[in-house]
């Protein structure tokens, strides 16, 4: 009896083991087979976002086709990792694992998964392109009205890859020329506002060795701290979009007075401070409006282009280092545009999150999207892993049971993750008719209690005549 | 007038009177939605924003009513104002008008309407003009008849005088209380009429309603006493009256004395005293008469005097001797400035430093009223010729009113509705006068008609009397609309101005300074201002302010009156001891706004110099020896060199602001200013506005020693 029990629960606990393997994170294992004969990368930093494209030639020196190859990503760096992304030599996007590596934990690996796998001793030519959010430190990190923002870049002076590299070159792009310091190991040359690294011969894997480059940069270095985007549909035609917005300029803080005439005499005055930017909205956008809690900014200009709605926010006062702002911006465009049905099966395709300044980052994104009341079998699907929060109900003008809310949220998010999601829900098209009747029927009901109301005498005396006047 | 002539015309399957109740309600309904619509040139022209100052702080409760609820807001401390002392706020304020728009937005939230709390508070005070077009007309009606009151409801939806204080976004007590007044007027006109405690009880909770909502209760809770008295002296005094008054006494003062801000005022206070005489008075007169009835005229005279004697002997040293021991409270200083209109001038620079609580010009009347003026003494008339007890009452109401509007523009808004309703009984009299003489002579061939008919032109003369009229009436509308569009119709918070080709400027350097403040000076900072900002300051950059405009402690306003007056060293002592760490001044000289810190300067010597700590700030120090208030090189130098000078001029001395000036020119005084080149030591500058009207500095802590 005792063995045979033992045996269940042991088979059961390894049943567990298998279950938790599946679910868990994949292990891989790094393939000596492959080689990066050549890495040309190039980082800008330009903006307040470090942008690295690389160049891969991948090559397999193994025996076997081999289907995927792994990516990383150190350590020191992976927390400032908004975006990776890499494709082939078709420019096809290629789909990316998170997976880990035993022996390795601090690396942050990817497995990617080639369209079709390199045979023995060919190779293949890749674009991987990573973007970093708050890896440019200003420094110093105060600075008064007329000074120009130093910033810091730290990086790694070779690509970080799990196996043996051949040749590579580094370029690092900061457009200026003013350049405080930057490290120096040769071969090396600095263009202007270009310095070239390279080409170094046979790094081994994981080769890690500090870049540093201090420059001037005063591009706008704005963080969005919190968005909050919500998308309102209507079967009537109509999609409503409103996003809150919260924005900081952190770049170099404001040191001392911030004198206006100085500021408005000298448009030099004020390097770093960010006067105004430009946000694009669907072509189709309309109702545009722009406010915060105290009301309408009357600082805007909107321009409708071909593709686009230009939008030139001002905020109320010019951003410095360390300041902030918060505005709310609205639009309205058609859902034909955006909502497929068949019969009373709906789809809604929109963007997770829309442009609001070149080279923008935001720390935390929060998008809602509330469907009509009566939405019901609501499957989402996005093209990067978010997190789902709990469903809510939303109550607005002739709402009775509350219409379905869907939330969902991210962190540190960047141009590239301005991608579309796809909803599908379904929705007795009957339904469209309960919010007039229900106006309809509050009418009725209202002039047959005047009616009855009317018609009704309270009086305790009876006046003797009544129509004497 | 257009209702009685109407009827003639038949309108298809309706009998004459339903022809006539559906007119009624057409032109009534038309007035209440005109007066709605009238008052929205604000919104259309700028957005859906509070005006002024004394809104904002409205405004800001409201807020905090509905999200916190009734108990909390009762009980809220407010530490964000009058720092260091801060300020109760649920036992300082008349909290009707909150209270009315919270329940609006939570019966909305319940059915769904989901308007935000902003919106509900900026269209209150039109949704409450038209409530005020219909209490007028049912006013009106139990004054004279249906078409007065249908007259009466046209002329209050647009009269100026009412709507300068309920545009939208004027977010303001008198948006609700001047309906509230008329709702207590109506249901008093109606008890006094019917004699009803039902009615009465009514007129009691409506005048609840009116002390929830604004100060100005004092003016009814003497009127009706007043009326009552009238009524007596006339011999009018009856059943009905006695019923009336006695409920709404009692019921009404209990009522009352349920708003903390009232307290015990209505039985201590000497404003309320008048009611309180007449309530003893009318029991004393009743009891009189019911004597009389039972007693022979001998015993009754005897009995009477010996009582009057001792009762008026016993109420004399009672007065006296409550007064003494502060019981009752002496007249406060508004209400000596109503009485006497020089009085606050001389003794309290704070009540007359305000601009609404000035003696009322005589083309102000005609500007706010209009055609009203005119038609004002023929409605007295009317109103004499066939006297009731109504009518008494809105005559009483009438003259004391155009008493009290004369002695404070303010109170040009309980003078409107009376002008109107009066003005509408004239008009409605004299065109149903005249309009009987228009109609085209049905042969009619009895004696009478012939007689009467002796005039000659008589229909002629009819018909040119009526054009007349409708002419003068036709210009009221015309002047109404321009006056509410014009000069009354401006938030004061945005600011609009013409450029030199037509394109409008928008100057919203308020709303940027307060945001400025909001989002990028830490949460727990004092900004000191002068207190016109105060309100603002706390409502829309949610930050702890010294003063504020609920002007209740005069020597803290002293005291930053002080600030602003003194020199730098000196003002510096002052604001570390206020603890201030931010300073908000407005300035107007580069775009020639008039109303900022430099022109209502001199309030802050006065006001500063009012207490015994600001003795060193004389006013003679900021003049001229000619006797002038000058800022340039001319002007004192006391004045040259305080703070609010400096604090106003900081680097504007580099500003060439107009062309073939010299840099430093200050467009709203019209001089090149003259200390142009100085420094500040104990601020610098943290912020200032695209156009420089609002400039706000920060306090610099002491420097470290031995630096």
């Amino acid at each position: 009896m005792i063995p045979a029990m033992a045996k269940i629960t042991f088979s059961l606990a390894f049943l567990l083991c298998v279950i938790i393997k599946c679910n868990g994170v994949s292990v891989d294992t790094i393939s000596d087979d492959i080689r990066l004969k050549n890495v040309d990368r190039h980082i800008d930093i330009s903006s307040q976002l470090v942008k690295i494209t690389s160049k891969i030639t991948l090559e397999n020196a193994g025996q076997k086709p081999a289907k995927n190859f792994l990516y990383a990503v150190e350590s020191t760096a992976k927390n400032n990792l908004a975006f990776v992304g890499v494709k082939d030599n078709n420019n096809r996007d290629l789909r990316l694992v998170e997976t880990t590596v035993k022996g390795h934990d601090g690396v942050k690996f990817w497995r990617v998964e080639l369209k079709e796998p390199i045979n023995a001793a060919s190779s293949l030519v890749l674009t991987a392109e990573s973007v970093y959010t708050k890896s440019l430190l200003p420094y110093p990190t105060a600075i008064t009205q007329q000074e120009d923002q130093l910033v810091k870049y730290n990086g790694n002076l070779y690509f970080f890859t799990p196996y043996p590299v051949t040749s590579q070159k580094t370029s690092v792009a900061m457009i200026t020329k003013a350049v405080e310091s930057f490290t120096k190991v040769k071969p090396f040359s600095q263009q202007d506002g270009t310095i070239l690294y390279g080409p170094y011969s046979n790094t081994g894997p994981f080769t890690e060795k500090e870049l540093s480059v201090h420059y001037k940069n005063n591009s706008p270095f704005l963080t969005v701290t919190r968005l909050e985007r919500l998308i309102e549909v209507s079967h009537w035609g109509n999609i409503a979009v409103e996003e809150k917005i919260e924005i900081e300029h952190t770049g170099a803080k404001l040191k001392g007075p911030f004198s206006r005439y100085d500021y408005q005499q000298d448009h030099h005055s004020g390097p770093a401070s960010v006067r105004s930017y430009k946000t694009l909205l669907p072509a189709s956008a309309a109702d545009v409006y722009y406010r915060d809690t105290n009301g309408n900014i009357s600082t805007s200009n909107m321009k409708v282009k071909k593709d686009s709605v230009e939008l030139d926010l001002r905020p109320r006062y010019p951003l410095f280092g360390g300041w902030r702002s918060h505005y709310t911006l609205g639009y309205n465009v058609p859902s034909y545009e955006y909502l497929y049905h068949s019969g009373n099966e709906y789809l809604l395709k929109m963007r997770v999150v829309d442009h609001i300044f070149d080279d923008m980052q935001i720390d935390e994104l929060i998008t809602k999207i509330v469907l009509p009341e009566g939405s019901t079998n609501i499957k989402i699907n996005t093209p990067y892993s978010v997190t789902r929060l709990p469903d809510s109900l939303h109550y607005t003008y002739l709402d009775t049971k509350g219409r379905p809310v869907i939330t969902f949220t991210k962190t540190n998010v960047v141009e590239n993750h301005i991608q579309d999601f796809q909803l599908r829900y379904t929705f007795p098209r009957i339904l469209m008719l309960q919010e007039p009747l229900l106006v309809v029927g509050f009418l009725y009901l209202l002039f047959l209690c005047v009616i009855i109301y009317v018609r009704l005498d309270f009086s305790i005396h009876k006046s003797e005549h009544p129509h004497k006047e | 007038m257009t209702v009685e002539t109407q009827p003639k015309a038949k309108l298809p399957y309706l009998s004459s009177d339903k022809q006539l109740t559906f007119i009624k309600l057409a032109v009534l309904s038309m007035a209440a939605i005109l007066s709605f619509a009238t008052r929205l040139f604000s919104v259309l022209r700028f957005e859906s924003v509070i005006h002024e100052f004394d809104p904002y702080f409205n405004y800001r409760t409201t807020r905090y009513l509905t999200e916190e609820g009734f108990y909390n807001f009762h009980n809220w401390f407010d530490d964000r104002a009058w720092y260091p002392l801060g300020r109760i706020i649920g036992g300082t304020i008349y909290p009707g008008l909150m209270v009315t728009s919270a329940t609006l937005y939570n019966i909305m939230q319940f059915l769904n309407i989901t308007i935000d709390i902003r919106n509900v508070c900026v269209f209150l005070a039109p949704f409450f003009s038209s409530l005020t077009t219909i209490v007028t007309y049912l006013l009106t009606k139990e004054l004279k008849d249906e078409g007065a009151g249908l007259v009466a409801a046209a002329m209050i939806a647009i009269v100026p005088g009412y709507i300068s204080r309920s545009v939208a976004g004027s977010y303001d007590n008198e948006g609700i209380a001047i309906f509230c007044m008329l709702l207590t007027y109506y249901f008093w006109i109606k008890a006094v009429n019917t004699g009803t405690i039902l009615w009465a009880t009514m007129t009691a909770l409506a005048y609840f309603y009116m002390v929830s909502s604004w100060g100005g209760y004092v003016f009814l809770i003497n009127l009706i006493p007043l009326h009552v008295l009238a009524l007596m002296l006339l011999g009018r005094f009856s059943a009905r009256v006695y019923v009336a008054y006695s409920t709404l006494y009692c019921v009404g003062t209990i009522l009352s004395m349920q708003i903390s801000f009232v307290g015990f005022q209505p039985v201590q206070s000497s404003e309320h005293m008048l009611a309180l005489g007449t309530f003893g008075l009318c029991q004393l007169y009743a009891f009189a008469q019911y004597l009389r009835a039972r007693l022979s005229p001998a015993n009754f005279e005897l009995l009477f005097r010996a009582l009057l004697t001792t009762l008026l002997a016993t109420l004399g040293t009672a007065v006296v001797a409550l007064t003494v021991t502060g019981k009752i409270s002496p007249w406060t200083g508004r209400f000596y400035s109503l009485l006497d209109p020089s009085y606050a001038k001389n003794h309290i620079p704070i009540i007359a430093s305000v601009s609404e609580h000035q003696p009322t010009s005589w083309s102000s009347f005609y500007f706010d009223l209009q055609v009203l003026v005119f038609l004002f003494p023929a409605g007295l008339y009317f109103c004499f010729s066939k006297l009731t007890d109504a009518n008494i009452f809105i005559i009483l109401y009438g003259v004391l009113s155009i008493y009290f509007a004369g002695v404070m523009v303010r109170l040009m808004l309980v003078l409107a509705p009376v002008m109107c309703i009066v003005s509408g009984v004239a008009a409605s009299s004299l065109l149903s006068l005249h309009v009987k003489d228009i109609e085209p002579k049905v042969d009619k061939h009895d004696k009478k008609k012939k007689h009467e008919n002796n005039f000659v032109f008589r229909s002629e003369v009819g018909t040119l009397f009526v054009c007349v009229l409708g002419c003068l009436l036709v210009s009221y509308v015309f002047h109404c609309t321009w006056v509410t569009s014009e000069a009354y119709s401006s938030p004061s918070i945005v600011l609009s101005a013409r450029a030199h080709d037509g394109a409008r400027i928008i100057f919203d350097d308020f709303r940027e300074a307060y945001t400025w403040l909001k989002m990028n000076t830490p949460e727990e900072s004092k900004v000191m201002s002068w207190w016109d900002y105060g309100y603002q300051i706390t409502a829309m950059a949610n930050r702890t302010v010294i003063v504020d405009n609920n002007t209740w402690n005069n020597t803290h306003i002293s005291r930053v009156g002080q600030a602003m007056a003194s020199s730098e060293e000196r003002a510096y002592e002052i604001m570390r001891e206020l603890d201030v760490d931010y300073v908000l001044v407005i300035f107007g000289g580069l775009v020639g706004y008039s109303s900022d810190d430099i022109n209502k300067f001199l309030w802050m010597v006065r006001i500063g110099g009012s207490t015994e700590r600001g003795a060193h700030i004389r006013e003679a120090d900021y003049y001229t020896p000619a006797g002038e208030f000058r800022v340039d090189a001319d002007g004192a130098p006391t004045l040259l060199n305080c703070l609010m000078y400096k604090m106003s001029y900081y680097k504007f001395g580099l500003v060439y602001t107009e062309g073939g000036r010299p840099p430093g020119f200050d467009r709203v005084r019209g001089a090149e200013i003259g200390n142009k080149d100085f420094n500040l030591d104990v601020l610098e500058e943290a912020y200032t506005t695209e156009h420089w009207l609002v400039r706000i500095y920060k306090v610099k802590p002491l420097p470290n020693r031995g630096l």
